[in-house]
């Protein structure tokens, strides 16, 4: 992952809305990022950030009423969505961007296939796990209907499905939600595709069952090489798995990082609001600090910074200016991008501005610790004092792979 | 195994219901007003005697649980007992009137799905586009209007005005054509036909509205399903998401439906028979009440009622045999 050559995926200001009668809800709002080969990109953020609806877009499923309305999506090459000014100024869709029929036929399983969140209902209950197997490796891979029957059962035994040739005939009620989950698994590996999207995989499954997938995927992902993004609100489980975060915000991407910068030189309040409000195995604090508020709804989102209203750093000047993502530190040569007026590429607006209303005494409290360091009033809450902590704590079982 | 067993447990399950059928048809007939002995002597002047002899050559002076118990008796033996105004047996007169009604029905549950499952799936593609309006509209009048008034409406346009079809009889197809006067067997087969379109439109209208709706919302909501979902994802075509992956799932509510509405085509048999007079079981059903038949009446309800009983296994079953997660009153 250290050769940084032509990524697999590049997404570059992707916007999608949906048209409703309330009015327009700008579900993504222009994010762009990258997924390389071979690595693990995380898409994190509250229920409501855009996440799923992001992932989608990626394979041109976004239900009606929603529409991808502008930006890029580039896969190998290829157009998968991309606008182009027409000749009398309106945008319209590029000479090269895929039919709908391509992105059916070329894209979707064989190229980028999906693990979605329910594996309760993501398998058709009137079909047989095998067929459904069958059917999408049959679709995807040129292969005859028995050559496909074998790959699926090699594929569930692969995926640590007990007895697979007598699994592969039974119905999905009949399997637990951890094992329905693996059947997922291996269909979307069975596929053979080169990116897999991960839309919170673990979220409807009990912690143990949780852990093991998560082990599952990272044992599969050394050995076929694929690309994963994964979507998911649990930092717990970027920690463990991720390789580059992108932290989602009302549509917005606010931070950007490599998984241990992000999570120990957190550079947006909102990361740190999210790294707060959850148990942490290296940080012993006497109560969970919970994100004030809720999110706003995407159909009227806040103006200036859309996190200004509960972020604790807000100042005057964050009710004004919407900062796009900026690259605000580099670690190991990649960049580390945060959409925040408090860094110094953005000016000095922020330093000259007044500390809103309610949030004076904890934005005055950090502000003498030393402007710069975001990390102090994590540390101040920290019982342990130092906050010396070395990264494999975050990992379940001292992971070494780097 | 499992299914044998799963039908012998609805088949039992079916007894009580069919007792609860027989006491309350039982009671209600001799509680109706009217007495069956004056009916039957059509108003002549007897003496009391007479009326004495009469009741009790057919039981009719014993108390009401005892003429049930031994009505039940005989009907176990397979004797549904006597019709006194037609001097028959009431398993005769079932026999050679079940099947014009059998064919009726049949052939207007044939009428609402061919119809009802396409238009629902057309309807649930184009949902809230004008082809789903008019099909809701459509939907609308066919569950509420009564299949006597369509049957009606349907003999003024097309037998009376414009003299395309017959309107009154039906055609049996297991008779020989030269009962009829036809010249071979494909005229019979078209005759059928040509008698059954009417009386089975009216019929079977309802159950096609109903149908068509109930089609129309599963469609929608298996179309939403993750399953779809993931299908689209997995780039598998629109065509087949709708033939395979969400209409083999929408259809178990369907199956249901068509069990539980089997009361409703039997009723509005009843009555279409009577517009189209077809010689059927609810003809003789009506004509049955009209001369309190208290036999007949009884003899009747106990079949309907069995055959909605037997319906309603048979939906049970293949709803076992289609969900595969209907387990048959088993362990998982």
């Amino acid at each position: 992952m250290s050769s940084r050559s032509d990524p697999l995926l590049r997404v570059e200001n992707l916007k999608t809305q949906f048209f409703t009668d309330a009015g327009t809800v700008r579900a993504v709002d222009g994010i762009s990022f990258e997924v390389y080969e071979g690595e693990i990109v995380g898409l994190v953020g509250e229920s409501g950030a855009g996440k799923s609806v992001a992932s989608m877009s990626l394979l041109r499923l976004v239900d009606s009423p929603g529409q991808i309305v502008d930006g890029e999506i580039t896969y190998k090459g290829e157009t998968i969505f991309g606008l182009e000014e027409g000749p009398d100024g309106d945008l319209r869709e590029r000479e090269d961007m895929l039919t709908n029929e391509e992105v059916r036929t070329r894209i979707r399983g064989n190229e980028i296939a999906v693990i979605f969140q329910d594996p309760m209902e993501s398998l058709n209950p009137v079909f047989t796990v095998g067929s459904q197997l069958r059917e999408f490796i049959e679709l995807n891979r040129d292969l005859s209907s028995d050559e496909a029957r074998r790959e699926a059962v090699d594929m569930l035994r692969e995926v640590g499905i007990p007895d697979p040739a007598e699994r592969y005939e039974e119905y999905p009620h009949q399997f637990s939600g951890g094992m329905r989950q693996r059947v997922l698994i291996a269909m979307a590996l069975a596929c053979e595709p080169n990116l897999i999207i991960a839309d919170e995989p673990t979220t409807a499954l009990d912690v143990t069952v949780e852990g093991q997938i998560i082990d599952l995927v990272d044992d599969l992902q050394a050995k076929y090489g694929t690309s994963f993004i994964w979507v998911t609100h649990d930092m717990g489980v970027v920690a463990e798995i991720c390789d580059r975060v992108n932290v989602m915000y009302l549509g917005e991407i606010v931070e950007q990082a490599p998984v241990d910068e992000l999570f120990y030189d957190t550079k947006h309040p909102y990361t740190e609001a999210l790294l707060n409000s959850m148990p942490r195995p290296d940080r012993t604090v006497a109560e969970l600090d919970p994100i004030r508020g809720v999110m706003p709804e995407a159909i009227n989102p806040p103006a200036g910074c859309r996190f200004h209203p509960r972020c604790p750093d807000a100042r005057e000047a964050c009710k004004r200016i919407h900062p796009e993502n900026r690259e605000v530190a580099r670690a190991d040569g990649q960049p580390h991008r945060a959409a925040c007026i408090k860094h110094d590429v953005f000016g000095d607006e922020y330093e000259e501005s007044v500390p809103l209303e309610g949030r004076a005494q904890e934005t005055a409290a950090s502000a003498t610790d030393g402007g710069e360091s975001e990390g102090s009033g994590v540390e101040s809450r920290s019982q342990s004092g130092n906050g010396s902590t070395s990264k494999t704590d975050w990992r379940r079982g001292g992971d070494d792979r780097e | 195994m499992g299914l044998l067993r799963y039908t012998a447990g609805r088949v039992v399950q079916a007894i009580p219901v069919l007792i609860g059928i027989t006491v309350i048809t039982f009671i209600l007939a001799n509680l109706a007003p009217g007495d069956p002995v004056r009916l039957m002597l059509q108003g002549q002047e007897v003496n009391q005697e007479v009326i004495a002899r009469i009741e009790r050559q057919y039981g009719l002076h014993r108390p009401l649980h005892e003429r049930y118990l031994t009505y039940m008796g005989n009907v176990l033996q397979g004797d549904l007992g006597h019709s006194i105004h037609r001097d028959r047996p009431v398993t005769a007169l079932l026999a050679q009137r079940a099947g014009p009604t059998l064919m009726l029905v049949l052939s207007a549950y044939a009428f609402a799905l061919a119809t009802a499952i396409p238009l629902g799936i057309i309807a649930a593609t184009r949902r809230n586009e004008p082809t789903d309006h008019v099909s809701r509209i459509v939907a609308l009048i066919g569950v509420s209007t009564p299949s006597f008034w369509i049957g009606i409406v349907l003999i003024l346009i097309f037998a009376i005005q414009l003299g395309w079809l017959p309107s009154s009889g039906l055609v049996y197809p297991w008779r020989s054509p030269d009962q009829y006067g036809y010249s071979g067997y494909p005229e019979l087969a078209y005759q059928t036909i040509r008698h059954l379109l009417l009386p089975m439109i009216a019929l079977g209208t309802l159950q096609m509205a109903t149908l068509m709706r109930v089609e129309r919302t599963q469609m929608i909501e298996s179309l939403q399903g993750e399953y779809v979902k993931l299908a689209r994802a997995y780039g598998v075509p629109e065509r087949t998401i709708l033939r395979k992956h969400a209409f083999q799932v929408a259809q178990l509510p369907i199956i249901t439906i068509i069990g539980l509405n089997l009361s409703t085509a039997l009723g509005g048999a009843v009555l279409t028979e009577y517009v189209f007079n077809i010689n059927g079981i609810g003809r003789l059903f009506l004509e049955a009440i009209q001369s309190l038949d208290y036999q007949l009446i009884m003899g009747i309800t106990i079949v309907i009622g069995t055959m909605f009983v037997v319906g309603v296994i048979i939906t049970d079953i293949s709803y076992a045999y289609i969900d595969p997660r209907v387990t048959y009153g088993e362990h998982d």
